[in-house]
């Protein structure tokens, strides 16, 4: 046994985030480790990794007890963690970041021996194919690439466990492949991995063991040959959850939307869910930003219920009745250091205000209300943003637009990160959207909820609209849309 | 437990003034005297009425290096109107529009130029000094009328006409901070812009508008200042921005943005006042002074980013 962590326990400010984390690592075996969002997964992975330290229990590292007290205890013998959000330094370079605090130095002297590093920078990049040089700087690279330097960084500095924290949630389809190459070969020299992912379709890909956490606690452990998809999702949720979801599409309304932009001509009507696939960087976000303003189109026409608009800024858009749900709801969803209650209303302050001044019972009470209708789990709505987890943030941030009640909604990944038991609420409120008559557009990666709720699916490549398919197709249609372009 | 010792530290700066009172009147028998806390409410009443201004500024997510030069331009237009006969009333309003005029010169630059606010203000500070220093030749504004002299030094039952402008501004500012459209956005705005231009909210308006009403109150201050001094002082103000800055701060206010409150800015400019006040008092050099609020600052930040970093992941 590589690792075994014993009934570990951590509390912040008195709130158990673990109760008893507990799993065997081997060496050359994946280990995944499943949960939803505050389950305690990333908790546990940080204590492995010295960047936390636990309140109790025992870590045992070949049969030995160990205590790390900093990461680089953790590094000293040969543990390395690959983070879910970056934590490079953007203004350095592949290379530097790569050796970030264990520079090579010029035998002797206080001088970084920066041939070297480039050197090895990119034998590692070359052995391994990723697209990437060594001399490029970090803030000029995408989401994924980072998540590669990220990768290159662990493993330079890995020799017996590394750990991987979703590390494909930001990647495409061909980057994803080339993760599990990686991860395969690691295993194939016999490191231990653990693998955190919220994604049970790539467990089939590589993982050896499964771990699911619930909790705080470690509430199932067994090899994946023994596991099903639904019993994994009920070790997790820990009742039953409808594996797939289902939608009856309604017969469309009026025309509430009309694109008519070079990248994409598209209608939108009342009560539709209208889906956008394509891979990474084909232009759906980008889409999504120009219709709500934040990149006005130059050319082409956009009319809301038959009447053109120009849309020249977010302030635009929503006063058009046109609402967008962020794709990074931390970055541009939410004001995290305020309570729930002012991030529910902050899109429509004037629908809790009287002479102009806020009322604080009547903001409770809306509050309140959404909390109770999305069922979102928080002590309160004086609860701070940033201590609500994934999916009941994304409730929030549904919510917020939900109160300023516009008629047309982009959700751009409305998913992303959030749990099996998050995902079927968020849907079911799309639903509920629908029925209401309002316009729904959906930005999805995950090609089987698109299929799930989208009433017809737009695909992009490119940065252009390259088709429409119907809700009858395939995700082998689709992907050969988006890959191919017909 | 754990959860009152973080009230505890919440109510640190306010157990602090209190203590800081306690103490005076024990250690000074001058201190706990008409006169004496007449003098304090007096000599607190510009910088506390300045940190008003920075409080919204700073929840904001900025920064204004600019008031003490705002502060002695807006005094030296204002006591310059009524040296040339217009009346005390005219005068006073003369520097507050002053003061909203720079603080929208503030504002308007950082938000169409998308420079750092402690950049812009850095700039503007050093034009709003020259430019007074031009204009007055670096001679200050004298021959003002006796009914100015009131604003600053005047009181009713021995309570100084200032101490009521101080309640007043900080009732206002305080509805304004935490009950208007305003004040909401401040603190999304300084929370996180982004999350505040996907919401709809016109982030350079508003943006606009807090340095704007911080640039009046810092105008008043100014005819504050000017009324106490009976002159109009093109020097006057130097080096306010930071004792302003360090009220704000003290009292809870993040330079990150998001987070601060009128009350908490209150007791930090108490805090330094009395400071001051006392060392005064019992004799303690004024070099000290300068050395002990410094230290001050910096430890109750330091005890403040403890309590939060102790509930967060």
């Amino acid at each position: 046994m590589l690792l075994g962590l014993d009934q570990i326990q951590k509390h912040f400010g008195g709130v158990p985030a673990l109760k008893n984390g507990s799993l065997e690592v081997e060496a050359g075996q994946v280990h995944a480790v499943v949960g939803e969002n505050g389950a305690g997964k990333s908790t546990l992975m940080k204590i492995v990794a010295g960047m936390l330290r636990p309140d109790g229990g025992r870590m045992l590292w070949r049969g030995e007890p160990v205590y790390f007290g900093r990461p680089a205890d953790a590094h000293a013998i040969g543990i390395s963690m690959v983070h879910q959000e970056s934590l490079l330094a953007p203004h350095l370079t592949v290379a530097e970041n790569i050796f970030l605090g264990r520079e090579a130095m010029r035998g002797g002297l206080p001088l970084m021996d920066k041939q070297r590093m480039e050197a090895e920078t990119a034998r590692l990049i070359e052995e391994h194919h990723f697209p990437l040089r060594a001399g490029w700087r970090v803030d000029r690279l995408s989401p994924a690439q980072k998540q590669l330097v990220e990768i290159c960084r662990a493993l330079h500095s890995a020799s017996s466990l590394l750990i991987f924290d979703e590390p494909t949630s930001s990647l495409s389809e061909s980057e994803t492949v080339e993760v599990f190459r990686i991860v395969r070969s690691l295993r194939e020299r016999g490191m231990g991995i653990i693998y955190i992912t919220h994604r049970l379709a790539e467990l089939g890909e590589i993982a050896d063991r499964v771990t699911v956490l619930r909790d705080g606690e470690t509430v199932h452990n067994a090899a994946y040959s023994e596991l099903s998809t639904e019993q994994i999702v009920h070790h997790m949720v820990g009742r039953e959850v409808a594996a797939i979801y289902e939608r009856e599409p309604l017969p469309p309304g009026k025309e509430m939307l009309r694109v008519d932009l070079p990248e994409a001509r598209f209608t939108l009507h009342a009560g539709e869910i209208v889906g956008i696939a394509g891979l990474m960087g084909a232009g759906r976000t980008e889409l999504c930003q120009t219709l709500f303003g934040i990149t006005p189109a130059s050319e082409g026409s956009i009319h809301i219920e038959g009447r053109e608009v120009s849309i020249r800024s977010p302030q635009e858009a929503v006063d058009h009745g046109i609402a967008l749900i962020t794709e990074d709801r931390q970055k541009t969803g939410l004001a995290l250091e305020l309570p729930l209650r002012v991030n529910v209303t902050l899109a429509h302050v004037d629908g809790v205000s009287r002479n102009g001044l806020v009322q604080a019972a009547k903001e409770r009470r809306v509050a309140q209300n959404y909390v109770e209708r999305l069922r979102i789990r928080a002590s309160s709505v004086e609860q701070l943003a940033l201590r609500l987890s994934g999916g009941n943030q994304q409730k929030v941030v549904v919510a917020k637009w939900l109160f300023r009640n516009t008629n047309i909604l982009l959700f751009d990944e409305p998913t992303r990160g959030i749990d099996v038991g998050a995902k079927a609420e968020v849907f079911a409120v799309m639903d509920e959207l629908a029925r209401a008559g309002k316009a729904l557009l959906m930005v999805s990666s995950e090609l089987p909820e698109l299929l799930q709720v989208a009433d017809r699916i737009l695909v992009m490549r490119n940065g252009r609209m390259v088709g429409e398919l119907p809700r009858t197709t395939t995700q082998e249609q689709i992907m050969h849309l988006a890959a191919v372009g017909k | 437990m754990k959860f009152q010792a973080g009230m505890l530290q919440k109510l640190l700066p306010f157990l602090t003034l209190i203590g800081l009172l306690v103490f005076l009147s024990i250690a000074s028998p001058n201190f706990l005297t008409e006169t004496n806390l007449a003098s304090v409410v007096r000599q607190t009443a510009t910088i506390n009425i300045m940190a008003l201004g920075m409080t919204l500024v700073i929840v904001s997510g900025g920064i204004d290096l600019s008031v003490g030069a705002i502060l002695a331009f807006a005094g030296v237009m204002g006591t310059m109107a009524m040296a040339g006969g217009q009346p005390v009333s005219v005068g006073i309003l003369v520097g507050l529009l002053f003061g909203l005029l720079w603080g929208f010169i503030n504002g308007v630059l950082i938000t169409t130029l998308k420079i750092p606010p402690f950049i812009v203000t850095l700039g503007t500070m050093g034009i709003a000094r020259g430019l007074v220093l031009l204009i007055t030749d670096g001679l200050p504004v004298t021959g003002l009328p006796a009914g100015f002299r009131p604003l600053a030094e005047g009181s009713i039952a021995g309570v100084p006409y200032v101490a009521f402008i101080l309640i007043v501004c900080a009732l206002l500012t305080h509805v304004l901070l935490h009950s208007s459209k305003l004040g909401r956005y401040t603190y999304a705005i300084g929370s996180n812009t982004d999350a505040a231009i996907y919401a709809g909210i016109p982030v350079a308006r508003y943006t606009v508008c807090v340095y704007a009403i911080s640039g009046m109150l810092t105008g008043l201050g100014g005819m504050i200042e000017a009324s106490r001094l009976m002159t109009g002082q093109p020097t006057a103000g130097m080096a306010y921005e930071l004792q302003v800055i360090a009220a704000v701060v003290i009292g809870g206010g993040s330079l990150t943005g998001g987070e601060g409150s009128v009350m908490g800015t209150l007791i930090g400019a108490f805090i330094m006042g009395l400071l001051s006040n006392g060392s005064d008092l019992l004799g303690i050099s004024p070099f000290v002074q300068q050395a002990l609020i410094g230290a001050i600052v910096i430890l109750a930040v330091a005890i403040d980013e403890a309590r939060k970093r102790r509930f967060s992941g």
